[in-house]
Parts: C-alpha cells; sequence; structure tokens
C-alpha cells in the first residue's frame, strides 16, 4: 500500500537517525536499510534522501566524510552525531505518543 | 548504442547547470546513479533500461534542485572561496589560490621583462605574441586543477610553441595587413587550443564542449566584473595619492596595469572554473533577457534600411561592427541552448532563437553581398576575405541551426542533434582561424 506523501516526510528524520545508529553509512545504503526494514513499504523517491541528509547536516544532528569503497568509488558517509542521538529518543516518545493514542482509538472504534 | 557513460555525464552535466548544487552534492547523486546502474545490470538488465529504471527511482531534477536550494541557500557564498572542512578539500583550494598568485605574478613578470628588453608595448609584435605570455599558464593550471593527463597537457603546450616559432619567423611588411589579422585570430585559436586542456581527453565530446562554451561565457561576465572593480580601485588609488601630494608615476601604474591585468585573467579563469556550481550561471540569464531586445534592434534597423534604401556596408568599420553583432547574436543563441534541458518540449526561448536566427541570416546576407561587391571593385585584401571567410563560416552555421531547428519543430529530431551540430561547428571556426594565422601571410606576401 502507498504510504501518504505528509506520512513519509515526518518519518523521514527519525528512521534516518535510526539506521545511522547502527553504523556510519552512505546514501544508496541507507536508501536500501529503509526499503528492508519496512519490508518495501516504504518507497522514496531517492534524490529526496540527499536534501533531507544535508538538512540534518547543517542542523549538527549528523556529519559525512568521504571515504573510498572496495571497487574505487568515493562514498560520502554520514555519521550520527550525540545532538543526533538526542533527536532520536525525542522522536521516539513523540511517535509513541502518536501511535499509543492512534491504536487506542483506532481500535476502540473499529471494535465498535 | 546506447553509452552509459555519456549518459551518466549528460545528467550530472544537468544538475550542475541548474547552479542550486554544489559540485560534491553532483558527486554524491551521481554516485548514487552508478550503485543503482551497476546493481540493475547485475541482475541481468540492459544498460540502458538500468539507467532509466535508476534516473527514474532518484525523481525529477527540478524539483530536486529546489529542495536543495531550500537546504543550502545561505552556505553558497561560503562555498565560494573558503572550502568545506574536508582537510584534502581546503589543501586544494589554498593549493588552487597559491599557483593562481604565482601565475599572476609569472605572467607579470615575463611581460614586464619583455618591454624592458625593448619590445614596445603597443607594438604590434608585442599585441600578437601577448596569447603567449598567459594562455600558456592557464594551461598548466588547468592540467593541476582539472587533473588533466600529463601527456594531453604537453601536445598543448607543444602546439603553442610552434605557434610562437612559425608567428615570430615570418616577416611583415607595410602596411602590416597579415600581422595585425595574426594579432586578432590568433587569441582566439589559441582559446581554443586552451579549451583541449581544459576538456581534457574527452576534447572532442559534444557534453566535454559544451561546458567549455559554458565556461567561456561565464569568463567574460565574470572578467567584465573584475574589470570593473580593478577600474575603481586603480581611480582610487590615484585619488588618494593625489591628496597627499603625492604624483604616481607612470611607472608605477604601468607595473600595477602589467600585473594587474595578468591577476584578473587568472582570477577570472579560477573563479569562473571553481563557482560553476555553486551560484546559478549567469550567461544563460543574460542571453534570455537580452535575446529579445535585440531581435527588436535588428528588426527595426533592417526596416529603417529597407524604408531608407541606404546600405551601412559601404565603409568597413560598419562592416567589423555588424560582425561582431552577429557573434554576439550567435553567443545568446548558444547560451540560451546550453541552460536548455535537453528533455523539455519547445519553449517561448525556442522560438525567439530561431527568430533571432532568421534575422541573422538576413543580416548576414545582405553584409556577404556586401564584401563580394567590395572584392569585386576594389580587388582582394587580406582583410576582406578574411571577412568574407568569417560570413560565410557564420553564414553555414546559423543557416545549419535553423535547419535543425526546423527538423525539431516537426518532432523529427531529438534536440541534442542541435547542441552537436554547435559543439562539432566549434572545431571549423579553429580550423579557419588557423587559416588565417598560418597560410593568410604566405598568401598575401606577409604585407
Amino acid at each position: 500500500m502507498d504510504i501518504s506523501k505528509d506520512l513519509i516526510a515526518a518519518s523521514s528524520t527519525p528512521l534516518i537517525l535510526a539506521i545511522l545508529r547502527r553504523q556510519d553509512n552512505y546514501g544508496y545504503a541507507i536508501i536500501k536499510a529503509i526499503k528492508e526494514i519496512s519490508n518495501n513499504e516504504i518507497v522514496w523517491t531517492e534524490g529526496m534522501l540527499y536534501p533531507v541528509l544535508h538538512r540534518l547536516e547543517k542542523d549538527s544532528l549528523i556529519e559525512s566524510y568521504w571515504q573510498k569503497s572496495d571497487n574505487g568509488r568515493k562514498r560520502k558517509y554520514y555519521r550520527l552525531k550525540s545532538d543526533g542521538l538526542l533527536e532520536l529518543e525525542n522522536q521516539k516518545k513523540q511517535w509513541d505518543i502518536v501511535h499509543s493514542a492512534l491504536s487506542k482509538e483506532i481500535t476502540r472504534e473499529i471494535e465498535g | 548504442m546506447f553509452d552509459l557513460e555519456s549518459n551518466v555525464t549528460a545528467w550530472s552535466d544537468q544538475l550542475r547547470s541548474n547552479g542550486k548544487l554544489s559540485e560534491e552534492d553532483v558527486m554524491e547523486l551521481e554516485g548514487h546513479l552508478r550503485e543503482q546502474v551497476d546493481e540493475l545490470i547485475e541482475k541481468g538488465l540492459m544498460e540502458d533500461e538500468a539507467f532509466l529504471i535508476s534516473i527514474k527511482r532518484l525523481g525529477n531534477l527540478n524539483i530536486l534542485s529546489k529542495e536543495y536550494s531550500k537546504v543550502n541557500i545561505d552556505d553558497f557564498w561560503k562555498q565560494l572561496l573558503l572550502d568545506s572542512d574536508d582537510p584534502i578539500a581546503s589543501k586544494k583550494s589554498r593549493r588552487n589560490v597559491l599557483l593562481i598568485v604565482l601565475f599572476s605574478l609569472l605572467a607579470g613578470t615575463s611581460i614586464r621583462l619583455t618591454t624592458l628588453l625593448g619590445v614596445d608595448i603597443e607594438s604590434l609584435t608585442f599585441f600578437k605574441n601577448l596569447s603567449f605570455f598567459i594562455l600558456p599558464l592557464i594551461v598548466l593550471f588547468f592540467g593541476i586543477m582539472r587533473g588533466v593527463s600529463k601527456k594531453l597537457i604537453s601536445y598543448v603546450l607543444g602546439i603553442f610553441l610552434v605557434t610562437a616559432v612559425i608567428i615570430n619567423l615570418y616577416p611583415s611588411y607595410s602596411p602590416n595587413h597579415t600581422e595585425m589579422l595574426t594579432g586578432i585570430h590568433l587569441p582566439i585559436m589559441l582559446w581554443m587550443v586552451t579549451g583541449v586542456a581544459y576538456m581534457g581527453q574527452k576534447w572532442r565530446l559534444g557534453q566535454e564542449r559544451m561546458n567549455f562554451i559554458r565556461f567561456t561565457g561565464e569568463s567574460i561576465i565574470y572578467g567584465s566584473l573584475i574589470v570593473l572593480g580593478s577600474i575603481v580601485l586603480m581611480l582610487f588609488i590615484v585619488v588618494i595619492f593625489e591628496t597627499i601630494a603625492i604624483d604616481i608615476s607612470d611607472v608605477v601604474l604601468n607595473y600595477i596595469i602589467i600585473y594587474g591585468g595578468c591577476a584578473v585573467v587568472m582570477v577570472t579563469v579560477y573563479l569562473a572554473e571553481t563557482k560553476k556550481s555553486v551560484v546559478e550561471n549567469f550567461a544563460p540569464i543574460l542571453a534570455k533577457l537580452f535575446s529579445p531586445l535585440f531581435l527588436v534592434v535588428m528588426l527595426a534597423f533592417l526596416s529603417v534600411m529597407v524604408i531608407t534604401g541606404k546600405s551601412p556596408f559601404v565603409d568597413r568599420d560598419f562592416l567589423i561592427g555588424f560582425d561582431l553583432m552577429l557573434v554576439l547574436v550567435l553567443g545568446m543563441v548558444l547560451y540560451t541552448i546550453s541552460a536548455r534541458n535537453i528533455y523539455h518540449k519547445s519553449n517561448i526561448f525556442d522560438y525567439l532563437n530561431v527568430a533571432l536566427i532568421v534575422t541573422a541570416i538576413v543580416v548576414d546576407t545582405i553584409a556577404l553581398t556586401a564584401i563580394i561587391s567590395r572584392l569585386s571593385v576594389y580587388g582582394v585584401s587580406p582583410n576582406k576575405l578574411a571577412a568574407l571567410g568569417e560570413n560565410i563560416l557564420l553564414f553555414i552555421n546559423l543557416a545549419g541551426l535553423l535547419w535543425l531547428y526546423i527538423k525539431y519543430f516537426k518532432s523529427k529530431i531529438e534536440f541534442s542533434k542541435i547542441e552537436s551540430w554547435q559543439t562539432t561547428y566549434l572545431s571549423v571556426y579553429a580550423i579557419w582561424m588557423a587559416v588565417v594565422v598560418f597560410v593568410f601571410p604566405i598568401i598575401f606576401k606577409f604585407q
């Protein structure tokens, strides 16, 4: 099923931060990781990942560095900074609140 | 046959030409594209399928650029001279600035030494050799900055050397017409040779040539701005020293002009190259702004000429003025084309371009008739023959553009055909310049 644009936009920051918490990573692999953990339900216009990454970098939540891969290709890696970790905790709490409120209300409505 | 490499380059160039992404952003996105393409090919797709799917997944480039500009907007000016925190990048940028300073001093000193050896700075000999003081350094700079192979650079410098020897071995007899023609045509020819160093190994590719055309246009605009700034500075220097009753002698001013002039050229080249992706390109904007105005002026001029029955081409100076205008019109058409997204449908500027081209062809036809009638009345002279050649070249160029545009409007060809006609035709100009520089003096017995 297609997830609405607004929801994709709202979830992009915590998703990226969470993936970077595992390990430093580069754009293409981040996209793949997101597809994987969402069972291919969350599909981005891939180019749009990069402006988001840049905004996060500008807000000092993540930082970047270039590194050569084994096949000789230069990749720009992103690393989670301590502020980013705090922001991730913060976002997680917000999502938990929204999630629990939604699930209570929606399940009650359906059960009638 | 689908050429993956040139398609990837075309895609990145289009991102660049939007002007909203830094070079690093473009590299990052290009990297993503390549990883995606590779993975799809590994899964068994053909190259063209893999490419098309990958660019589709990356999304619409215009929307993407807009997203970038939202994030990047206040960073752009910082990127111009101060580089990112990346230690390698900032080391490179420091090295480049150092090279600029060094090369400016080198060029200035070599000119100064030449004048000290007794060559008059206003002489024709100096004028025709001027390119050799600066362009080889620019070639070297491109070689270092853009990582062009040493072999190619040495070929280019070899052409410079051979040219310098030949044109200085040629004698020159009064009234020195051919020497003057050499002085005018040589810098243009050598600039195109310098272009090979800019484009590197891929100098035959249309995309690369278009980049060089863009670069040339941006350089002219940057150069003009820097010259304006320098004039203000010079005036300021003279005025403040006058207030304390010290007369800046011509000698000091001469030094400033020689070294300053060299520095202006080097800094212009450096800025035009460095900033190319930092701010929006100016040449296409100016071209779009002025092409309607030029069209109106040319049409007005043509109709006045028809009504009054006066031909301006009787006078030689007018002829030169008109040729310059034709070149300018061609430039505007070119820069509008260069900034155009080749995947877009035709728009108002395409029709405007065609109107400009048609008017320019009419003007050129009148100029050609005037030159031919002058040739038949006054006989052959180097200047007239050079003018004839240039007008014929312009005519063919414009006619070719018109023909391809018509075919494009009829949806018979892709827009990229128009681009490749123009970039291929550059070689014709280079060859003609070489003919004027090397063959004309011999034909006209060095007069």
